[in-house]
């Protein structure tokens, strides 16, 4: 069978029957994002590897939880991938064992080890988004790398900024409300 | 660029359902009821959903443009293992296992090719990282140290009340001992007193014993009695004692007659048997009417000894007198053949 033509949630169906094959042909196709956006939040290849391990384990194992209400697929694996990777990211917070490096460090992180095809579309990719993030307003990309990339909570950033805690839900939600805009916009475009 | 009036009031009005909705998204919320909360929203409000998915595809959008970093290839191996491993655990629910937490943070990092690919800025950070963990690492291991320092202290303290007591214990057994020795050790003097008191006496038995050997071969019915008398066994024989005159050759005798009272032994050796049909009979003479005290025999070398009750003090008698007469036939006088007699005076 050839897994790599299955559809994402053909996959998970296969995964859900503990088809080992399935996995791996899920890992092949989304293993270096979700290994990236860890390395992306966390800055540590080595606790990448085991967030990585962890969130493709947790879909070998909770696959046939997913549901279509919970979103897309790819919505489902990154916020699997986003949560364990807070949850790590606010575990070492916590024993203040690292400091991540600012903001922008993480925007200048270079992809390694992939084709020169992959490394094109995802620069493309990480284009668009910067593009995007760079045409929202400042607070709000702010809230936006606090929280997402930086696993504060929302008081947390209200506390840093000091802002109101509903200024601070009310920029989140305005900024992911642009960057879909923006970022369907430059993809609708680029397609 | 900064936030316009409009932006901001265009979330002033916001239904309440969808307050949290872009924290959940972005992984903000603070507690765990916040999470549950909204995702009970999600599952029960086709509206709440809806701005869900919508909120989420820009959330997709962010990790999507992160640029790709090619894992190790190990990393995919370790994965399709432990899966497998977990399929044939699965029956028996096994905890989850976890083997790249088990090797050490600089092996996984030397092995991965991230750090040989990364830009240079971002090696820094995660040499820099690393070390953090690392001195971190060690910060745990010394606090980790330091609590098995504590437990063991505490271990140690404890040993130490037990052994205290363990030993107050033994110091009370060893005195209750010492003092039932004591009161042993008492017991046993005094039945060495006694035993030492014994074997005097025993001693002293054996002295007599001796004498009375001696007494009897000598056939000295008064040495024996004298020795008793020096043990104070027989006093009452130590004086008055009165010789006999033997009639006959070869016999002779001794009386011996308590001081103060009325007791007396006759003794009498070397008297041939008497004829058949005969005894002898021992007299009282001279006060009154002969008094006849006793019918005796005597052995095969003719001795014999008789205690018997005088009816007055021996001094109110003039003599002594040992007959033949015959048995069961005794008179008021002597009629048999005199063996032996004596004064008294």
């Amino acid at each position: 069978m050839n897994y790599q033509g299955l559809e994402d949630l053909e996959l998970l169906a296969k995964i859900s029957e503990k088809d080992r094959q399935a996995l791996a042909a899920l890992y092949d196709r989304y293993g270096r994002r979700v290994f990236a956006l860890a390395v992306r939040m966390l800055n540590d290849p080595v606790g990448s590897e085991e967030v990585t391990q962890d969130v493709f384990m947790s879909v070998w194992r909770r696959g046939a939880s997913y549901t279509s209400k919970k979103g897309k697929f790819t919505t489902w694996l990154f916020s699997i991938a986003h949560n364990r990777t807070i949850d790590e990211l606010r575990k070492r917070r916590r024993d203040r064992s690292r400091e991540n490096a600012d903001i922008d460090d993480h925007l200048n992180i270079q992809s390694g080890d992939i084709s020169p095809a992959d490394a094109a579309v995802a620069q493309s990719e990480y284009a668009k988004i910067r593009a995007a993030m760079e045409k929202l307003p400042v607070e709000q990309k702010s809230v936006v790398e606090l929280s997402y990339f930086k696993g504060l909570t929302q008081t947390e950033i209200a506390t840093k900024t000091g802002q109101p805690l509903g200024t601070v839900k009310t920029r989140m939600r305005l900024a992911l409300k642009k960057l879909r805009t923006a970022l369907s916009a430059e993809m609708g475009a680029q397609a | 660029m900064t936030e316009t009036k409009d932006n901001i009031e265009s979330n002033e009005n916001l239904d309440p359902r969808f307050e949290n909705l872009a924290s959940y998204v972005l992984g903000a919320l603070d507690h765990a009821e916040e999470r549950s909360a909204v995702e009970n929203l999600i599952e029960s409000d086709p509206e709440v959903q809806a701005e869900f998915e919508e909120l989420a595809e820009s959330a997709d959008l962010l990790a999507i443009a992160v640029p790709p970093v090619e894992p190790p290839a190990e990393l995919k191996n370790r994965i399709m293992e432990m899966a497998g491993q977990d399929s044939a655990n699965a029956s028996i629910q096994q905890a989850t296992y976890e083997p790249a937490r088990q090797r050490s943070w600089w092996q996984r990092a030397f092995q991965s090719g991230f750090a040989v690919s990364a830009a240079a800025a971002v090696l820094v950070v995660v040499v820099g990282s690393a070390l953090g963990y690392q001195n971190n690492q060690l910060g745990n291991e010394i606090d980790t140290l330091r609590a098995n320092l504590a437990t063991e202290s505490v271990v140690v303290a404890n040993l130490q009340t037990e052994l205290s007591t363990t030993l107050t214990d033994s110091e009370t057994r060893v005195a209750t001992m010492k003092s039932e020795m004591k009161v042993m050790e008492d017991d046993f003097g005094a039945t060495t007193e006694m035993v030492v008191h014994q074997e005097e006496m025993v001693s002293e038995l054996a002295v007599v014993n001796n004498a009375l050997r001696q007494a009897l071969s000598d056939q000295s019915w008064l040495t024996y009695v004298a020795m008793k008398e020096d043990y104070q066994l027989e006093s009452w024989l130590a004086s008055n004692t009165q010789q006999v005159t033997a009639t006959e050759p070869t016999a002779s005798g001794l009386i011996a007659v308590r001081g103060v009272g009325n007791e007396a032994v006759f003794q009498v050796h070397g008297l041939q048997q008497p004829q058949p049909g005969y005894a002898y009979t021992l007299w009282l003479m001279g006060n009154g009417d002969p008094r006849p005290v006793a019918q005796f025999e005597v052995s095969g070398i003719g001795s014999a000894t008789i205690a018997f009750l005088l009816p007055e003090p021996l001094r109110f008698y003039s003599s002594v007198l040992v007959t033949q007469e015959r048995v069961n036939g005794i008179g008021n006088d002597p009629t048999g053949t005199m063996v032996l007699s004596a004064q008294t005076n």
